[in-house]
């Protein structure tokens, strides 16, 4: 009798280990769910105060790596665009076309020609402009 | 922790950027002087650059940007200065320097140690100030 009755005892604190090892190992899993949210929380906030972090000039200056540049405009550049800025000078100056109808017009391309003239590219749309458009003989 | 790789990443980029930059540039000068358009080879490269030109992003030991005339005749100084001029004119490729971590534009004839540079940073026009 005694037995049987030591028998169900223990069956009982059993039970009751058992609920606790549940109960704690469930504690634990919430722990670590909360506190990989809390980790991700953290992780998001500090991304996203970086990107505010990032001024204009550094946002601008990122976006200009992807900048596509042509060198082979620039070796042109390099080395015929002065030669050509000379001549263009030369002959579209506006000071020749002082009493014809289009000075303003020559004076702007002549503007134009000025500002772009380690352009060469530019340079060149200019030389047709000016044969074309005011028939100048670009000697 | 991710910071960190994405910073390694990001340098890696750069330094492919960097390198394709310099590559196109010779080959374009090699080019250019093989077909008869330019009288001098150019080659471009890395150099330490000047630590008073430096900026925030200027590479570490690597903030100067070269080009240096290898053959064919000698440059005059004026040469040297509206290679310069050019390169400053060109505001795209100007911010690309600026981005990729080069600070100081250097113009150099193949002998002796006389040359040109600018700090990049002025020519930059971002619309601010770099430190």
């Amino acid at each position: 009798m005694n037995l049987l009755q030591i028998l169900s005892d223990t069956s009982k604190i059993s039970n009751v280990t058992l609920d606790r090892n549940s109960l704690v190992s469930a504690f634990w899993k919430y722990a670590a769910i909360s506190e990989l949210l809390i980790i991700s929380f953290f992780v998001i906030l500090y991304f996203k105060t970086r990107e505010k972090k990032l001024t204009s000039i550094e946002a601008q200056l990122k976006n200009s790596k992807n900048n596509k540049v042509n060198m082979d405009d620039l070796m042109l550049s390099i080395n015929n665009s002065r030669n050509l800025y000379k001549l263009l000078s030369k002959n579209c100056h506006p000071d020749r076309f002082i009493n014809s109808t289009s000075h303003s017009e020559v004076e702007l391309l002549f503007q134009k020609i000025t500002e772009n003239k380690r352009n060469f590219q530019e340079l060149v749309k200019l030389k047709e402009i000016a044969i074309n458009q005011f028939n100048i003989k670009i000697e | 922790m991710w910071h960190k790789i994405i910073e390694i990443v990001d340098w890696f980029g750069e330094m492919t950027e960097r390198y394709k930059l310099i590559r196109d540039f010779n080959k374009a000068g090699k080019n250019a002087f093989i077909s008869g358009i330019a009288p001098t080879l150019l080659e471009a490269k890395i150099t330490n650059g000047d630590s008073n030109y430096r900026h925030q992003f200027s590479k570490f030991l690597g903030g100067g940007f070269r080009i240096k005339a290898l053959s064919g005749r000698p440059l005059k100084k004026e040469e040297m200065i509206e290679i310069g001029k050019i390169i400053l004119d060109n505001k795209e490729l100007v911010r690309k320097l600026v981005a990729l971590g080069w600070d100081t534009m250097e113009v150099h004839d193949n002998s002796g140690f006389n040359g040109c540079k600018w700090p990049l940073k002025d020519y930059a026009n971002i619309g601010g100030y770099l430190n």
